[in-house]
Order: structure tokens, then sequence, then C-alpha cells
């Protein structure tokens, strides 16, 4: 019940729209830059997605909650992982990556993405360290890391395949690590 | 028919090199230049830019068509929005029986195939196809983030769709 | 800038080492005019927008510097999209643009339209006869403003530096060399009709007007 109700409410949610070539391409000179920034040091340009991807997830998440008209907190992390796959990745990047994996205790699932507007223009360079080392849509990774502390959920978010790689698919690992208290500040581990 | 092609960055440096042969007339692909004229290939080419600099200002069209003759060398250029020149060297094969286009050469009846006549309308249309392929896949090429201005294109998958162009249209 | 002599591509062909995956997912796999018509949410480019500018303001002293920057950032992306359209026109109008204003017409149309929905508001000429390099491209209200509140200390800072940078590239791509900067001329009046009208300056190299006389000589 819940899933149909999640894949409800990402259809019906409606904004306005820009053309996606001019985000996709905005994207990809962000990493360029980083790129040029860091002396292709692909971990610190990992590292620097992941914080760009952090404060847009703080700010995302009131605008999300407003669009697709959340008022109830998610009963579970299953539930949660609902939201994000059908609700948040299609009201903001059109998609709808597939939920998979689960771990027995349901603390852990993957997003397996069949399609990634980022990713669609790319092909990583050909320095024999990039596609060992630059997990290219990283800053994805750090919006659900702040959107969900937002929501107190602490969770840890990482890609572990991609096809800019040479992967056949693309994979993000979502990890809860715990549910945050509402008086006590969040910890840095 | 021989064909030696090359994309010519806006510094005048090559990007993208690839030798090949027909594919029609029963050609087996592989090219058969002369081992000396190989050499001259690329001198050939790079001396015909002058000439593309002359005609690029006054026709707006892509496809230029045949700019340049040297000998039996024929020079067809395609220029990108963005000023690469793509050229290619296309060189009938001298002798008959000497390849799969030498037959072609002797007969009549096919002096306007692709295979066998280097001005014909027939080879300036599959030329102008071959080109509009290559064209895509290097936009495609160019489009990615990590692609900057003038670099060389060295990915395989582009040689393929290069190669697969040359096959079909030439 | 990579300057290969004669010879030295065909050298180090064949050495690449990336891998692909099995399934043909690549660039070369997919058409090309696969997200011609795509939309995204506005605001996924305004989040990646701002933070493109804020992490660009951490990198830089002052507002010009930053502007330079969201310029700098902006040219690959005009280089790309040069030839990305063109090979979208349909056959018939698939010409470069041998003129200056066959270009600026470009980018008014089909820049604009492709990246903002509808054409540019207007296209002038300097007026001044002692600048004859300049022109003008009119946005009554730039999409990239639209988002971004500047700090009150930034007050001059126009965001729309990064848009002037993706006109310069089409412009230096098209061998057209120009400088291309943003300046907000919206009054600050309430009851302003356009406070984020911007005004984008082109001014060419002496090298463009010089060849435009010969051309139009020729």
């Amino acid at each position: 019940m819940a899933s149909s109700k999640a894949s409800r409410l990402g259809e019906e949610t409606r904004m306005d729209k820009v053309n996606a070539e001019l985000v996709v391409l905005t994207y990809g000179t962000i990493v360029a830059q980083l790129c040029k920034d860091f002396d292709s040091d692909y971990v610190e340009v990992n590292k620097q997605l992941d914080k760009m991807g952090y404060n847009i997830g703080l700010r995302l998440i009131e605008d999300y909650l407003a669009k697709s008209n959340t008022v109830r907190r998610c009963s579970n992390f299953r539930e949660t992982a609902e939201m994000i796959a059908k609700v948040g990745f299609k009201i903001f990047l059109n998609i709808t990556p597939t939920i998979t994996n689960w771990t027995s205790d349901g603390k852990q699932f993957s997003l397996v993405f069949d399609e990634n507007p980022f990713a669609d223009f790319v092909e990583l360079p050909d320095d024999g360290r990039a596609q060992d080392e630059l997990w290219y849509s990283n800053i994805l990774c750090g919006v659900l890391r702040g959107a969900l502390e937002m929501v107190q959920m602490q969770v840890e978010a990482h890609f572990i395949s991609d096809v800019l790689r040479g992967n056949d698919t693309t994979e993000m690992r979502i990890s809860l690590i715990r549910y945050i208290d509402d008086e006590l500040p969040p910890e840095d581990d | 028919m021989s064909y030696y092609f090359a994309i010519i960055g806006t510094q005048d440096n090559p990007l993208f090199e690839y030798e090949f042969g027909t594919s029609k007339q029963g050609g087996d692909g592989q090219p058969r230049f002369a081992e000396q004229a190989r050499h001259l290939n690329q001198f050939v080419l790079h001396s015909s830019l002058d000439i593309v600099e002359e005609v690029q200002w006054t026709n707006g069209q892509l496809y230029l068509k045949v700019i340049d003759k040297f000998f039996t060398n024929y020079i067809s250029c395609f220029m990108t929005a963005g000023n690469v020149k793509f050229l290619l060297l296309h060189q009938p094969t001298a002798t008959a029986g000497g390849g799969g286009g030498g037959a072609a050469a002797a007969s009549t009846r096919n002096s306007t195939s692709v295979g066998a006549n280097p001005t014909s309308p027939q080879t300036e249309e599959a030329i102008k196809n071959f080109f509009n392929e290559v064209y895509e896949n290097y936009v495609k090429a160019i489009m990615s983030p990590f692609y900057k201005v003038n670099m060389e294109i060295r990915s395989p998958v582009f040689r393929q769709r290069v190669t697969a162009a040359g096959r079909k249209y030439l | 800038m990579a300057h290969l002599g004669p010879g030295k591509a065909a050298s180090s062909k064949e050495q690449t080492g990336l891998r692909y995956p099995s399934n043909g997912k690549t660039i070369y796999h997919r058409p090309l005019n696969r997200t011609k018509t795509a939309e995204l949410s506005q605001s996924s480019f305004a989040y990646l927008f701002s933070e493109m500018v804020s992490y660009a303001q951490r990198r830089v002293t002052g507002i010009q510097e930053l502007e330079k920057r969201l310029n700098l950032q902006g040219h690959p992306i005009g280089l790309k999209l040069l030839d990305l359209l063109l090979t979208r026109e349909p056959p018939r109008s698939q010409t470069r643009p041998l003129t200056i204003i066959a270009l600026l017409h470009f980018i008014k149309i089909n820049l604009w339209t492709h990246l903002f929905g509808r054409q540019a508001d207007r296209l002038e000429k300097s007026s001044n006869p002692d600048t004859p390099d300049e022109y003008m491209i009119i946005d009554n209200e730039p999409l990239v403003n639209a988002y971004i509140s500047v700090p009150r200390e930034m007050s001059q800072l126009n965001c729309a530096a990064f848009v002037a940078g993706i006109i310069e590239g089409v412009c230096d791509g098209a061998m057209f060399p120009a400088r291309v900067t943003a300046h907000s001329v919206g009054g600050k009046e309430e009851g302003e009709m356009w406070p984020g009208k911007t005004v984008f300056l082109v001014k060419f190299q002496p090298e463009v007007l010089e060849r435009e006389a010969l051309i139009g000589k020729g």
C-alpha cells in the first residue's frame, strides 16, 4: 500500500520545469571544476561533491515536504526508502531508482539507477585513475544524508558501482545509522 | 579506394586519425596506400588546411565537399560548428587488380560508383553521409564535461563508430 | 592545451584504458537527441547553481573574481552547445554562423530557447560610434537570477555571469572571440517591472570586425 501511494505522490507533484540539459551540463561543469581545483585528486572530489550534496539536502527537505504534501513521518525505514525512490527522486530528477538488496534487519538497502540524468553525456577521463576513484554522481549521496538528517535520521550513503566505471549497473548503498533524538544535536563520528 | 581520415583541431592539431579502405564493390576495408604515400598523407592533408581557411568564411555549409587535389589524392572537408575540421583524403586504387576497388576503376559502368570516381555525385553523397555520422559521434565525445577543446579523442567506442561509418558508406 | 604535432595522435591510439559496461550503456549508444526536450525540476537547477556559486565564493576574493569564475564555468557549456544545437537544426538551416548578426541570432534564438524556453528579449548594437565592436543581448528576467538571493554585501554580483560565460563559449567556439559580461540594469524602485533585467555585453575582438569588413567587400 505504501508503495503505490508513494508512486502516486511522485506522479502528481507539479512544479516549474527547466530544460534537463541545462541541469546536466551545470552539474558537469561543477564536477569538472572540482577535478581541476583539486588537481584530479578524485577522493577529495568525491568528498567535496558529498559536502555540496549535504548542503543541498538540508535545504531541499522543506521543498520536498511542501511538494509531496507529506505530513506524517515515515513509520519505518522501508517506507522511507519508498518515499526517497518514488517521490524524492521523481520530483527532483524525474527518475525512479529501484529499491533492492535489503539486509534482513531492514537497515540497509540499495538504490539501482537504470537512468541517471547526471551521467547522460559523460565519459570519465582516460587517466587510469578516474574509473577507479571518482564517483561522478556522488553529490546524490550527500543530498540523501542531508535531507534525512533533517527528518531525524542519520544515514550513510555511498555508491558501490557505476556504469561510468564500466559496471553494468549504478548502485548506491544506504544504511540507517540511527534515529536522531529530537532533543540532541546530531553526533559527529 | 583508400582513405585517410583525420579530425583537425582549431590549432591545426590532429585530434583523431584513421586509415581504411573501401568496403564497396567487394572491398575488404583495408587501405592500399603505397608505403611511401602513407607517410605523405598527413602532409597532404595538412597542406590543404590553407584552402580550408579560405573557404570557411565564404561557405557556411558544414560539408564543403572536395576542397583540394594533390596528384591522385582528393581531400574532402567538413567543418563543425566549433571550427574543427574533418578531412578525408581519398585515393582511387591506381592499378586494376591491385585491390577491391581496382577492378571498378577500369569499368565504365562503375565509373560513378563510390569506389572509383572521387568527384561523382554518388561519392560526394557517400562522403557526406560518412561525415554526418562521424559528426554525431564527435558531438557525443565533446559533450563530456571532461572533454576540453582540442583534446585528442581517444575513446575506443568513438573509433569503433568511425570504423562502422566508414564500412557503411565508403 | 594539447598541441600535438602531426603523427603523435597516431602513435598514441589504442592505448586507452577505459572500461565500458557490457550492456553498452555509454553516450555513444544513446541517441544524441534523447534528452532534447526532457525537463527537470527548476529547484534541482537552483540547488546546483547556488552550490556552485557558494563553492566559487569560498575560493575567490571579491565580486569581480567571482563573476570571472562563474564565467569560466559557463564557457565550456557554450562550446559544447554550439555543436549540439547546430546538429539539431534541420539540414537546410544547418549552417555555421559567418557573420556577427548570424551568430547573435543563433544565441538569441537557438541558445536561449534551448536553455530557458524562450528567446532573449532584445538584441542591440552599441549606438556609440567609439564602440562598434559592442553588442547587447537583453534578458528582462534571467532564470539564474530568479533563485539566487545575493547577500547584501555582494549586491553588485550578477549570477548571470555564468550565462555570460556560456555566450562567450559559443562566440569563441564559432571563431568570433569576444568578452561577454553581465550587467544588472533593472530599476530598484518599488513597482519596477523588470528588477532583474540584465544586459549581456558582447565585446568582439578587433580581428572579428576586420574579417567581417573583408567578407562584406567580397
